[in-house]
């Protein structure tokens, strides 16, 4: 995942409020920080596991899992 | 939230391979490699620990700590070196028939041929240093702790205030990354934004650093990323500094009772290290920057023995003493001013 999805994840995760985090491996980040989702530096067929945890959870990871569906909408 | 780091995933490693080892230490340790055939890649080292096997040599292996690095100092060699070449045979025979990572030989000493054979037939590396063995044992089992350590991400900015680690952390957008280029301004250094690599040294030792892909990157909001070493320079950064206190920050809320006297000092636990903590609400117009240069000053005051929450109690306490001892003396006593007469001041 390089520069243009992770400002994508970034831009939809910080309309909501519930804490959000992206792990690989042991390693876990917070997914409203550019530079974190970054230094995860997933490659194609990485997996990661996403944690949404507050008030609007469902909403939010909704529209996250949606944009991972849909390739970061890239072509 | 003191205790907002207790659910952090501990990262910690269970293995590095020999050949990691040797890569990474052969320049600092003088290592050399004295068995012929490279190394295997799949051999790991598990344990921090080292051994030296002397009793092991000499026959009794019962709690052999073959698994550990092997260290053989000049008593190891000078035993060896006494055996008859069919007792010396016989003594490496039976050590090599176990599972040790590696040996190494200490003192520049010149290991026997039957050593090195031994070892080259269970394909296992003998290395050789220049060190003695206490000064190679120290090194080694630095690194190794280190290596073994226990690590967790954190979420917040690191910097070196003064001297003092203040790691600032607080929710998404609070400004943790402004604070923390306020400071790197002022000519404080910036150890890792975003994510912050704390491991723990020792018993009681946290130690902060990057990561290597976001290391001295720092994100600000409506700017994008920008490369702090490359702005700021080379004084403007540290790779890694001791966590000495954290700085939750937070909006200010009317309902909550932040610390006023600082005579309770606050930790949190990061992997089961104590460590204070300051709670710090902001709100406009409060310049967090001064702020945060004079809790790492206070941090060192109170290092150096000084306290001035402490300081204020016990002038307290001396004036209520003195207002009991003598009843019938001015009432009036707290409100004395600090300087008893003032000379004229004429401008």
């Amino acid at each position: 995942m390089h520069t243009r999805p992770a400002s994508a994840i970034v831009k939809i995760a910080a309309k909501y409020k519930s804490g959000f985090t992206i792990s690989r491996d042991d390693y876990e980040v917070n997914g409203k920080s550019i530079i974190g989702v970054m230094t995860l530096a997933a490659e194609k067929g990485a997996v990661l596991t996403l944690k949404f945890d507050g008030p609007d959870e469902e909403e939010f990871s909704d529209e996250i899992v949606n944009f991972f569906n849909r390739g970061f909408d890239e072509i | 939230m003191a205790d907002r780091f207790k659910n952090l995933k501990q990262i910690k490693k269970n293995s590095i391979t020999v050949d990691f080892f040797f890569d990474e230490t052969k320049e600092r340790f003088k290592l050399k490699k004295i068995t012929p055939s490279p190394i295997d890649i799949d051999l790991l080292i598990k344990e921090k620990d080292t051994h030296r096997p002397g009793l092991a040599l000499a026959g009794y292996v019962d709690l052999f700590s073959y698994s550990r690095v092997q260290i053989f100092g000049n008593t190891e060699m000078k035993y060896l070196n006494q055996l008859s070449v069919k007792a010396r045979c016989d003594a490496l025979k039976k050590y090599f028939s176990f599972n040790v990572p590696c040996v190494i030989v200490t003192n520049n000493n010149k290991p026997p041929a039957e050593l090195i054979k031994y070892a080259a037939k269970s394909n296992i590396p003998v290395f050789k240093t220049a060190h003695q063995t206490t000064r190679f044992i120290s090194l080694i089992h630095d690194f190794l702790d280190d290596q073994f350590s226990s690590q967790v991400l954190i979420h917040g900015s690191f910097v070196d205030v003064y001297g003092v680690g203040l790691l600032f952390c607080g929710e998404s957008g609070i400004g943790k990354s402004e604070v923390a280029l306020d400071l790197i301004e002022r000519g404080h250094r910036l150890v890792a934004d975003d994510v912050v690599f704390v491991m723990k040294k020792a018993e009681n030792i946290l130690i902060g650093s990057s990561s290597k892909v976001s290391q001295h990157l720092m994100e600000i909001r409506g700017m994008g990323i920008i490369d702090i070493r490359r702005i700021f320079g080379v004084r403007s950064i540290r790779y890694q500094k001791r966590v000495e206190v954290v700085v939750e920050l937070e909006k200010w809320s009317g309902h909550k009772n932040y610390e006023r006297t600082g005579i309770n000092t606050k930790h949190t636990d990061i992997m089961g290290v104590e460590t204070e903590l300051i709670n710090l609400p902001i709100f406009p117009g409060k310049n967090i920057t001064v702020i945060a240069e004079v809790i790492a000053l206070n941090y060192l005051c109170k290092h150096y023995g000084y306290d001035a929450a402490k300081e204020f109690q016990q002038r307290l306490n001396q004036l209520i003493k003195k207002k009991t001892e003598n009843a019938d003396s001015d009432k009036n006593l707290n409100f004395e001013r600090s300087i008893e007469w003032f000379e004229h001041d004429f401008e």
